[in-house]
């Protein structure tokens, strides 16, 4: 009978309180499956920053187990299971009296292993070696503390949003790092930015006030919110979206264009045109508009109770 | 032995430490000032042929911390040196500590810290060990300074001199805890110099008082001792047990 293999990261039935009854996170569970990259979404104080400190060990949960590597922190061994996890913080401080260097053999120690040159290579850190880290550039910051997180060459990686803060120019290329170190490796993704957030995950967990709202692919989730057809015709919208209500197929206007939910687009848009044209609407415009990241997010957490 | 983490952490405190002129001459000073400056006044003032008896008016209670005063002229330097002693090494490490713990909350570096492979226990231990790494050589060396004076001068017994060397150690032990508990409790450089100031200065002049009470210089300096001792359990305890290490990171 083969071995059980703990995942990386897991969460089980966690309540975190903390002083002023403030209850930061409420019987949250989850598990991340090796490999897997999933993306945390929620607003600000949903408990992302409390999750990956709990994921760390920095914090203890008030109620329910969180594992690494199947090991909670607690155990004696669990430094072994940080060991295999790279963390970049979020918007952290920087020393004014340590170089890069000296951070980077910090972390290697830590680690106990690491290869600096070919992470300073790897990042482009050559410059800044010498250099305090508060004196840096956010960008080079941002490229020295993902070189830090990957120098234990680890299995799972926090990303505790990787890029808030960063001008475009920074951003994209921390996003052209991360999509490189992100391959084969377990991730978490904290971010608000969901452009990030679709184009380097493909799960996504949705916390909202503590509670997590769901836990699925994000393909999955985009089938939840049906694609549109946004229409428009040379009568009006007012004389399309009598025509649309005549053929069974209620749109919704909006200035001039009319928006009709098409589940199944490829089947649907065709046979809904030869019926306009044929009712004596002159259709001139047909899209097809799939639901963004954002719509998606919005639709979940703007709801009052969220929908899990 | 402390964990290979600690050790770690340990090397980057001290480093920083003593690249950092401001807290290495605030925690440099206070020491120099109250273990060697104001008793080496003192004791020179003392020397054997200028020793004289105190005219005390007739009738007056004295407490019996000073009522050697009455036959003892050394019993000024008893009085003044001990609690000087003690002040120097309550105030070190909490000077210090204001400079490793809360400039690394206040710059949110403590964060890049966490993100590391170590245990919170094990960031706090390794400031702690830093303080002590400076604060232990450098009270000793200036304790040593007085110890030979007042020996060499015939201005204390060994006895007493030893009792102020096992006090300046369990005053450097309270300082410390205490150092940790409001490195726990203080948000910033403000708040932690009130929270200070709340916890040591009754300390202090609980000292002074104490001195006014008990009979003896060795045996003032050995309750000292020991309730120094007794505070740095307790404010161990609280640290550990009450206020707890997560909130350093609240």
């Amino acid at each position: 009978m083969p071995d059980r293999v703990d995942p990386p990261l897991e969460v089980t039935n966690v309540i975190k309180d903390y002083p002023g009854n403030v209850r930061a996170l409420d019987r949250v569970s989850f598990r991340i499956a090796p490999g897997e990259r999933v993306c945390l979404l929620g607003p600000n104080g949903a408990g992302k920053t409390t999750l990956i400190r709990l994921l760390t060990g920095a914090l203890s949960p008030s109620h329910g187990q969180v594992r690494l590597f199947g090991l909670e922190a607690e155990n004696k061994a669990f430094l072994e299971a940080r060991r295999r996890v790279g963390i970049v913080p979020q918007l952290s401080g920087m020393y004014r009296d340590f170089t890069v260097s000296d951070y980077l053999h910090l972390v290697k120690d830590l680690y106990g292993k690491g290869d600096i040159p070919e992470m300073v290579e790897a990042f482009g850190l050559g410059p800044s070696l010498r250099r305090p880290l508060a004196e840096l550039s956010g960008g080079t910051q941002r490229r020295m503390t993902l070189a830090a997180a990957l120098l234990g060459s680890p299995e799972v990686l926090l990303l505790d949003e990787p890029t808030v803060g960063l001008d475009p120019v920074s951003m994209r290329d921390v996003h052209t790092f991360l999509r490189r170190i992100m391959a084969g490796r377990t991730v978490l993704l904290c971010t608000h930015n969901l452009a990030e957030a679709e184009a380097l995950c493909e799960n996504v967990i949705i916390l909202r006030q503590g509670r997590v709202l769901m836990h699925e692919r994000i393909s999955a989730l985009r089938q939840r919110v049906p694609a549109l057809l946004s229409l428009r015709a040379v009568q009006g919208p007012e004389r399309l979206r009598a025509a649309l209500a005549e053929l069974g197929s209620p749109g919704r206007q909006e200035e001039d264009t009319v928006l009709v939910p098409a589940p199944e687009p490829t089947t649907q848009a065709p046979e809904l045109l030869r019926r306009l044209l044929a009712a004596g609407v002159d259709v001139y415009e047909c899209r097809l508009i799939t639901p963004s990241l954002e719509q998606l997010f919005l639709e979940i957490v703007g709801a009052p109770h969220g929908r899990a | 032995m402390a964990a290979r983490e600690v050790r770690i952490l340990f090397r980057k405190e001290l480093r920083q430490l003593l690249r950092n002129r401001g807290a290495l001459l605030t925690a440099v000073f206070l020491p120099i000032l109250m273990i060697l400056l104001m008793p080496m006044a003192q004791i020179l003032s003392m020397s054997g042929g200028r020793l004289h008896e105190l005219h005390l008016p007739e009738g007056l209670q004295l407490p019996p911390g000073l009522a050697d005063l009455r036959h003892e002229p050394r019993a000024i330097l008893w009085f003044i040196l001990t609690p000087l002693v003690a002040t120097g090494c309550l105030m070190c490490p909490a000077v210090t500590a204001s400079y490793t713990f809360i400039s690394e909350r206040e710059t949110r570096t403590l964060e890049l810290l966490v993100a590391l492979p170590v245990r919170v226990g094990h960031i706090l231990t390794a400031k702690l060990l830093a303080i002590l790494a400076l604060a232990v050589p450098l009270c000793l060396a200036l304790l040593s300074v007085d110890a030979a004076l007042v020996l060499s001068r015939g201005l204390g017994s060994p006895g007493y001199v030893l009792t102020l060397g096992v006090m300046l150690l369990t005053a450097l032990a309270c300082s410390t805890s205490t150092a940790l508990l409001v490195s726990l409790l203080a948000r910033d450089f403000r708040s932690a110099n009130n929270l200070n100031g709340l916890i040591l200065g009754p300390i202090i002049l609980g000292s002074f008082a104490l001195m006014t009470v008990i009979p003896g210089p060795t045996l003032a300096a050995g309750v000292l001792a020991a309730l120094y001792a007794v505070a740095a359990v307790i404010t161990t305890i609280m640290a550990l047990r009450v206020v707890t290490f997560e909130r350093l990171l609240l």
